[in-house]
């Protein structure tokens, strides 16, 4: 029914005689309506007994429904207008839905012609819809400067038969940025400034047209920073495309405070922090970089991050595995090795898990499909897990993709030579020597036919291995090599992440169409800079830290106040809880105990999960608090296990909770050395700036921290007071 | 602005009654940083909100129950030998104990539950609950979210790919605005060997975890740790503190422009607010009942517990979650929950005569009589449920073992019906002969009841939606 337009008289006028077609008109009326989301008719369990496949992924099942079930009652070829698919998303008779459409319009119009035209069922003659284009299209930001407000959307499709049809009246369009909502007629409103992508969907295509609402900035002129490399030319780019300037550069202290906490996960010392600041050398940042990225405290504390990501925890690979495969992953870091080898180590490691560390990833991840899942979103950055329940039709990966990639996982076999697991019944614990190994056969049997699947790299028709192939090598190679479009890229984007906060692709392990970078070609030309210095970590680190970007203040600048994203300045955010903990323990100078860990070890350095041991019946406050500022369990590989998100129970830690204050009240701290130290007050008052915050207390504080001293009598309390305003000041619970 | 709102769902696309589509890509973050509320109520009037949303889409639910009480009993009550009984069936199916009339004709009730017998009127009994999970973990953790667990597995690991408790996602849509919690539990983890899932936010964020109490309520020195300053620290000094702390952070500048800043700040002023109040203090505080009431409750963890929900509730507290004891144990008349196998030599019927039937005798009929009399029972729902039921056939240790297949559940209050029965057991209550439900549907019965759409979408780690009841409500038992 292409080109079909709704004529004044109420009926459809379809060129060339088309008629409704079942796959190409109802469906899209199926989807425009709602009626096969998951919260109405595409529930797992249906609603009001009117069960559709999820979104239109299965025609011919629609097909039975609509016309079969129910005895026939949800169509009436007698009576057209008496059928139920009208009756009730018109709300001529009560639908719990609510309206849909109304008589009259298009949707409405398909349905009733096809019931009149014999209720056409799904054609495999049909031509097929090959592609859909946006206009405006071609994945270019479109940016809308004040007053300007909407943005139409049409959507075009192109079929197997060589027509090209607009069929903006049957898209589906959403918003997915709070800048932007969107219209069911497919256009786009400003609802604050800002970016949003606009997705319009038709049948199983989805195709995003990028937004960008701009205030108008009257008299805005462009006023930058030093272009330091290309990163910055990219991002600079568009924030003059979006009438932004860029923060100013931080200065010495702030910048000295983010490189050490993003390198070393700790704060820089008093002494530190003294000498950066008065170091009168050049380039002293690019060399602090390059110093930070030599100490061993960043091995400990990207190690974690692998940490975390790889699922380094006790239940599965036990105390021993544990330490193994952390010592392994810092040592990794440590000695610089190429993230490629690094990756190819992991996925074809067999063997004893305690002699053959990186064969830990195997040995935690039990299940094939735990397995396949996890491996596509640590190496990959991609998220299969809506493909192994059902197709999602507008998505790329479809179930075929999802059990083709899992076969590939189907041979990994474990060896269990021991386990002395203490509770027996615990399926899910092991406690002892494991062997990884290869069978020669196995494969994966489709639940959806019970046949076996054939194994298929992800996204590829041809990647299928040989019966000789080892299919964990033929991944593993295929991974890492330049023909695989996401490894390079989702590496270089979770190092963007752990730097500056936000992903290009955010999340940073979400790579899809429909979830597009913020800066396409940044990420491209990063991707290509790591594959050039063949894959070489703290090279990707010293550019992004190196840029004038990563050194913006975080402090707004009219131009970029309103933007929360878009790289315009340092947006702060809390330390992680190991940073957190660790940075109590230096400027206390006191370290707090770790159930199961000696005394001193820092929290960046626990190498799992920090598990509470048998012995102990209750953890100690410091693994209390890890907890509850969100250091992850390590049952999920994404970093958004570690959550950062802060609430009111964390902040009754900060106040008066029995970590933080026993560090502090506590007989052995650096408070009890300052008061005995015979400094003068303004002097221990400077010392506990410089350590708290990297900087000398301004005027008013050293004022105020000085009539401290001397009106609470006891110089230990003041000493106390004043370190606890100091470490529950926002300057120091957030990394700006 | 926050995707899982509906109200802003409802701008996207053609999203509208149904509640949103699956959006793709906002920063899940994002949106945590700039959420991030609940504990304490420190929240947009979350119900409020999200019903002048569906009103604006015509399916406002009303709400029936302004606050639940569920009364979680761990281990797996015998249906049979409480509110299910089968004086008909052969004695190796029905048991040592008699049926009892009750205040409802046609509904007997265990002989060692005489003043529940009283009770029945007020009750909405379903007796067709079912579903196949037979190990502790998995059966609880189904029972306390109403989403089946991936797997019957006796060490079912929590993990944020499964589900949230039903008060966090009440704390996420529709928590309280005051300084008190939406969602307490207390007064145990529960574990069976492992801690059971279920009993937390998980993926929903900390922010909506319960606010859990492990001190034991029948102790004489019941308080919260959170509401008390450690000695050494008075509360002006805290005062003085929180001076120096603002002073520092007016020299950053960080509360002008930054939200992450503001955020935290808003939680240091309700802190310190909650600990210089009475408000709170005295809602969580048992010493200011009547010793008598306080008696009447019984002086265990248990009676104490119900009696601390009552008050919390009457101080608006939304959802509470008492646990009937820490362990599925079984085995002990002084301690443990209901799992009576009779292992060890141990019997289950002395077991449950001594311990599991006289606790729920004294409590029960307590609890509903003092909400009913102060008025609160009309719109608090109470829920007295375990994980499943017990075998219909004794066994060889005269006890009764698992049996996820049929065993019954009691609602009574916020907007059920009273002396009704939903479902019904065959002859030997084994299966459902009528009316089947799963711990899905009673999900589904207990967000409608309390106004909340039951197919309100909210997003797990992977950012998927998922619909927080995937059952139906049972509409029949619905006054």
């Amino acid at each position: 029914m292409f080109g079909c337009l709704l004529a004044g008289s109420g009926s459809l006028l379809c060129a060339a005689g088309h008629s409704i077609d079942f796959s190409n008109d109802v469906m899209a009326v199926l989807s425009k309506a709602g009626c096969n989301q998951g919260t109405c008719h595409g529930n797992r369990l249906g609603k009001g007994g009117f069960k559709l496949p999820l979104r239109g992924q299965d025609p011919a099942t629609d097909f039975q429904t609509i016309t079969r079930g129910l005895g026939g009652r949800r169509v009436d070829r007698v009576d057209p207008g008496k059928s139920l698919i009208l009756l009730k998303p018109s709300a001529e008779i009560p639908h719990e839905g609510g309206r849909r459409f109304s008589a009259g319009e298009v949707p409405f119009q398909i349905l009733r012609d096809w019931i009149e035209e014999g209720l056409p069922g799904p054609d495999p003659g049909s031509p097929k819809l090959l592609r859909l284009e946006a206009s405006p299209g071609g994945g270019e930001l479109e940016v809308l400067v004040e007053p300007a407000f909407e943005l139409r959307i049409r959507v075009y499709a192109e079929f197997s038969d060589g027509t090209r049809r607009d069929v903006s009246e049957l898209a589906v369009y959403e918003s997915t940025g709070a800048a932007a909502a969107v219209s069911s007629q497919g256009v786009a409103r400003r609802v604050s400034f800002g970016e949003a992508t606009i997705l319009g969907r038709y049948l199983e295509l989805q195709v995003p047209v990028r937004v960008a609402f701009v205030p108008a900035m009257e008299g805005y002129e462009w006023r930058g920073h030093q272009e330091k490399n290309f990163i910055d030319k990219a991002i600079f780019g568009k924030l003059r495309l979006l009438r932004m300037n860029p923060s100013e550069i931080c200065d010495d202290t702030v910048f000295l405070r983010r490189a050490t906490l993003d390198l070393a996960g700790r704060l820089p010392t008093s002494t530190e922090a003294r000498e950066f600041t008065f170091d009168e050398g050049e380039a002293k940042r690019a060399r602090k970089i390059d110093e930070l990225l030599a100490t061993a405290e960043f091995a400990d504390f990207w190690a974690l991050k692998w940490g975390d990501l790889l699922r380094n925890e006790e239940k599965v690979l036990d105390r021993k595995g544990v330490q193994t495969f952390q010592r392994w992953l810092r040592d990794s870091i440590a000695r610089g090795k190429p993230l490629d080898v690094f990756a190819r180590e992991i996925l074809t490691a067999r063997g004893s898990t305690y002699r053959n560390p990186p064969a830990n990833y195997l040995r935690a991840n039990r299940d094939v499909l735990e397995r396949a899942e996890n491996t596509a979103q640590v190496f990959l950055g991609v998220r299969l897990a809506c493909a192994k329940c059902h197709n999602h039709p507008f998505e790329r990966w479809t179930q075929d993709d999802y059990y083709g990639w899992a076969a590939l996982f189907s041979r990994v076999r474990y060896k269990v030579y021991e386990n002395k697991r203490r509770d027996g019944l615990d399926k899910n614990a092991f406690i002892g020597e494991q062997i990884v190994w290869m069978a020669r056969d196995g494969s994966l049997k489709d639940p959806r036919d019970g046949r076996d699947v054939t194994p298929r790299l992800l996204g590829t028709d041809d990647g299928i291995p040989t019966k000789e192939d080892d299919p964990m090598e033929f991944l593993a190679e295929w991974v890492v090599s330049p023909e695989n479009p996401f490894f390079a890229r989702s590496l270089v984007n979770r190092i963007w992440f752990n730097l500056m906060g936000t992903g290009l692709v955010e999340p940073d392990d979400d790579f899809r169409a429909t979830n597009p970078p913020s800066h396409p070609g940044l990420l491209e030309r990063l991707a290509r800079e790591l594959e050039r210095s063949a894959f070489d970590l703290r090279g990707l680190i010293r550019l992004v830290m190196n840029s004038s970007t990563y050194q913006l203040s975080s402090i707004p600048l009219p131009s970029n106040e309103h933007a929360e994203t878009g790289f315009a300045r340092t947006y702060p955010r809390r330390l992680d809880a190991e940073q957190l903990v660790d940075s109590l323990a230096q400027v206390l100078g006191t370290h707090p105990v770790f159930n199961g860990y000696p005394r001193g070890i820092r929290a960046v350095q626990i190498p799992g999960t920090n598990a509470i041991l048998p012995r102990y019946k209750k953890p100690s406050s410091a693994d209390v608090f890890l907890k509850l500022f969100g250091k992850p369990d390590r049952q999920l590989t994404c970093e958004c296990e570690r959550m950062s998100q802060a609430h009111p129970a964390q902040v009754f830690h900060l106040v008066s909770g029995p970590m933080l204050h026993g560090m502090i009240s506590s007989g052995e701290n650096r408070l009890g050395n300052l008061a005995s130290s015979g400094m003068s007050d303004a002097k221990m008052v400077a010392e506990l700036y410089w350590s708290a915050l990297g900087r000398p207390p301004a005027e008013a504080e050293a004022v105020s921290a000085g009539a401290l001293f001397s009106s609470a009598g006891a110089k230990r309390a003041a000493l106390e007071d004043l370190a606890w305003a100091l470490v529950n000041s926002k300057e120091f619970l957030l990394r700006r | 602005m926050n995707r899982n709102d509906p109200k802003t769902s409802s701008l996207r696309g053609s999203a509208g009654a149904c509640g949103g589509f699956a959006a793709a890509g906002i920063s899940r973050r994002s949106i945590l940083s700039a959420g991030g509320l609940g504990m304490f109520g420190l929240t947009l009037p979350g119900l409020l909100r999200a019903q002048e949303a569906a009103a604006e889409a015509g399916s406002a639910l009303p709400v029936k129950a302004k606050s639940v009480i569920f009364l979680f009993q761990f281990g797996g009550p015998s249906h049979i030998d409480t509110f299910d009984m089968k004086p008909a069936a052969p004695a190796e199916i029905r048991g040592p104990h008699k049926p009892i009339k009750s205040d409802v004709p046609g509904l007997p009730v265990s002989e060692h539950l005489p003043r529940m017998a009283k009770q029945m009127g007020r009750i909405a009994l379903v007796r067709s609950m079912h579903h196949t999970m037979k190990n502790h973990n998995s059966a609880a953790y189904y029972a306390l979210t109403g989403h089946a667990p991936p797997r019957d597995d006796q060490r079912l690991r929590d993990s944020l790919s499964l589900y949230p408790a039903y008060g966090s996602v009440v704390d996420k849509l529709a928590s309280l605005e005051s300084e008190l919690p939406t969602f307490v539990s207390y007064p145990h983890v529960i574990r069976d060997g492992s801690v059971t899932p279920g009993q937390r936010a998980s993926f929903l964020g900390k922010a909506h975890d319960p606010f859990f109490i492990s001190e034991d309520p029948n102790s004489k020195n019941f308080k919260l740790p959170e509401l008390s300053l450690p000695s050494g620290l008075s509360f002006e000094r805290l005062q003085r503190r929180r001076e120096l702390q603002k002073l520092i952070d007016t020299q950053s500048r960080l509360l002008e422009y930054s939200s992450a800043a503001r955020g935290l700040d808003d939680y240091y002023k309700k802190a310190l607010a909650m600990l210089s109040s009475t408000r709170v203090r005295d809602a969580f505080d048992l010493s200011r009942e009547p010793v008598a009431v306080r008696e009447r409750y019984g002086r265990h963890t248990y009676g104490q517990g119900c009696l601390l929900a009552r008050r919390l509730v009457e101080s608006g507290v939304r959802f509470v979650t008492v646990y009937f004891d820490a362990t599925i144990g079984g085995k002990s008349t002084t301690s443990g929950g209901w799992d009576t196998h009779g292992f060890d030599n141990t019997r289950m019927f002395p077991i449950i005569e001594k311990r599991h039937l006289p606790i729920t005798e004294q409590t029960l009929p307590t609890l509903l009589d003092d909400l009913d009399e102060r008025g609160l029972l009309d719109d608090t729902l109470v829920v007295w449920m375990g994980e499943f039921g017990r075998t219909p056939k004794i066994n060889a240790n005269k006890s009764r073992d698992h049996w996820p297949q049929c065993y019954s559940a009691l609602l009574a209050g916020g907007g059920v019906k009273g002396g009704y029965v939903y479902g019904a057991s065959d002859s030997t209550g084994a299966y459902p002969s009528r009316d089947p439900v799963r711990p899905d549907d009673l999900a589904a019965t207990i967000f409608h009841l309390m106004g909340i759409d039951p197919s309100t979408e909210v997003y797990d780690t992977q950012d998927r939606p998922l619909v927080i009841a995937e059952g139906d409500p049972i509409t029949d038992l619905i006054a």
